[in-house]
């Protein structure tokens, strides 16, 4: 079994994405052995009022529930996003709340940013931290988002230390700086963009923080497959259990999807 | 929906196709046969069965230390040669550039190249050379990609010192055609400001356009296609330069860039490398819609064709 923990459903604004709506999405899912995928909207991302991307998202995997695991944007700017906030969690039953503070235009160490992590975080749920989406070298004229900072990461975990962190599609990740931030057992970080054979970067994080701290990720439909399957193909040397852990384990204790 | 890990792997090992609805509807050329290929892949799960043994040539990698000296650390190569063992990589077409547009001197390419030249005899059945030039040094270039063919070297790497229009790099490209090699170079279409700034000589496929009409018989890799950078752009602008060959390394993995190069350029002009993204590099030819025969062509036996135009 395979739980994805880095996919997305709907538009890009810059780059043409094929696999965009949920049906689409579990037919590639299912060419690729994936039985499961967290995901959130893309168009949440880029429209004024988040909250209507994630109806849409809601609306898409609807009649595949038991394929996708749903995740709320928040944008803490936007008028009534306590209120959103709440009908995701409470109605709608999503797992994980993703903020995206570059594209919405606030800090996590802001007023804005610190309030959605304190509502996050009385939720008992997860944040969500896409490093980013694309390359900045490919970037079009109006993408002017940067990536996320680690140190930013490291600051917001240190102050919100009741928080757990989703961190998806990053690269650079210091196990050692992690752990003493208070990230040992409340992060789950996805492979798509680390090296398991050549710079052994899955090795040096599963040393610091745990097996625990890793998952499965592709970051579909925005890249192939095919190289999170080699990755994880790369890890049959580990204990099964520890296999099993990667593979879909670790995604489904962390996001308490049984509950 | 809980299945155990023997038939998680037994999933991802069974034959594979991307979904040809969402492809472009010339993403699989039309030459191969359709009933001897299109049919690899029935079941449509995970990686095609085999793939770690099928064979594969990595037209772009590097060594990055100082091999060739007394006490040289050789950890970072010894971990390539056994990613690239594990991945079933054959062949790995290592350089050792110079980068941020240095205009080095010849003393400090020879000492580069030595590196490489190190790297072949420890590693024989594993490692190829390619040599790194500086063009800015006139003949002394020249002479250097002698001395490195001298010593087993099979193709010339050029970095961002020049553009590739620039005329001071058509006597190495004319060296390259003496001697039959390949000239492989680094390229991007960078968007971004930063990456603008740090490489102004870096060249597209406008320039490697302009060096392959110069000399047609030139085989000349536009490097990491997926190096960073547009690489619709970059694909887009090969269309019309039919001699320009692209290889497919670099760490930006995204879906249907292998499909379009087959789609805009044919199958029989794009090289499989890594460029040091090993895993992700093997992915994404495994991931790519492809017939069995475009797939293995790409692995390996374009670039057979390329090396068996050698002279030397």
């Amino acid at each position: 079994m395979i739980i994805d923990i880095n996919a997305f459903l709907g538009h890009y604004p810059f780059r043409q994405l094929h696999f965009r709506n949920a049906a689409k999405m579990v037919e590639l899912m299912d060419h690729n052995g994936i039985d499961r995928a967290l995901v959130s909207s893309l168009n949440a991302v880029f429209y004024r009022d988040a909250h209507r991307g994630n109806q849409e998202l809601i609306e898409d995997i609807h009649a595949h529930s038991s394929r996708f695991i749903p995740v709320a944007t928040v944008n803490p700017k936007y008028a009534g996003w306590q209120h959103d906030l709440e009908e995701a969690v409470v109605s709608w039953k999503v797992k994980a709340v993703t903020l995206v503070p570059a594209h919405h235009g606030y800090s996590l160490v802001d007023a804005y940013g610190q309030a959605a992590l304190e509502s996050i975080a009385d939720y008992g749920l997860p944040v969500v931290l896409t490093q980013r989406f694309e390359d900045r070298r490919q970037r079009h004229h109006w993408d002017i988002a940067e990536d996320f900072e680690i140190k930013t990461l490291l600051q917001v975990a240190q102050a919100h230390p009741q928080l757990r962190f989703l961190l998806i599609n990053w690269i650079g990740l210091d196990g050692p700086s992690l752990a003493e931030a208070g990230l040992k057992g409340r992060c789950l970080i996805d492979f798509a963009r680390l090296h398991v054979l050549l710079r052994k970067d899955v090795a040096k994080l599963i040393a610091a923080l745990g097996v625990e701290a890793i998952a499965f990720g592709s970051h579909m439909p925005f890249d192939y497959v095919g190289p999170s399957l080699v990755k994880l193909a790369d890890l049959e040397s580990l204990p099964e259990a520890d296999y099993e852990k990667i593979a879909w384990r670790n995604a489904a204790t962390f996001l308490r999807i049984d509950d | 929906m809980n299945r155990n890990r023997r038939e998680t792997l037994k999933a991802i090992g069974a034959a594979a196709v991307a979904i040809s609805s969402e492809l472009p509807s010339a993403s699989v050329a039309a030459e191969d046969s359709p009933a001897m290929q299109k049919a690899s892949l029935p079941g449509g799960e995970g990686l095609p069965s085999g793939w770690r043994a099928m064979r594969k040539y990595d037209v772009h990698n590097h060594v990055m230390e100082a091999l060739h000296e007394p006490g040289a650390d050789w950890s970072q190569t010894e971990d390539l040669v056994e990613a690239a063992e594990k991945l079933g990589i054959d062949m790995l077409c290592c350089s050792r550039p110079i980068t941020g547009g240095k205009q080095a001197g010849n003393s400090e390419v020879r000492d580069v190249n030595n590196s490489v030249l190190a790297a072949m005899k420890r590693y024989p059945e594993r490692i190829a050379g390619f040599c790194f030039i500086q063009p800015g040094n006139g003949p002394a270039a020249l002479d250097e990609i002698d001395r490195c063919l001298e010593g087993g070297m099979i193709g010339v790497k050029l970095y961002n010192q020049f553009k590739y229009s620039d005329p001071i790099v058509f006597p190495v490209a004319e060296r390259c055609i003496a001697h039959g090699i390949p000239l492989l170079g680094h390229s991007g279409h960078v968007t971004d400001a930063r990456t603008q700034a740090a490489q102004p000589q870096i060249s597209d496929s406008h320039d490697f356009c302009m060096l392959s009409g110069r000399y047609p018989e030139l085989s000349l890799i536009l490097g990491h296609v997926n190096g960073g950078g547009d690489w619709e752009w970059a694909i887009k602008a090969l269309r019309d330069c039919p001699n320009v060959y692209v290889d497919t390394s670099g760490s930006v993995l995204e879906n249907n860039t292998i499909e379009m190069c087959v789609q805009e350029l044919g199958h029989e002009r794009v090289l499989f490398a890594t460029d040091l993204t090993m895993e992700g590099c093997v992915g994404k030819i495994l991931s790519a819609a492809l017939t069995p025969s475009q797939r293995e062509d790409i692995f390996w036996r374009n670039f057979q064709k390329i090396l068996e135009r050698r002279r030397t």
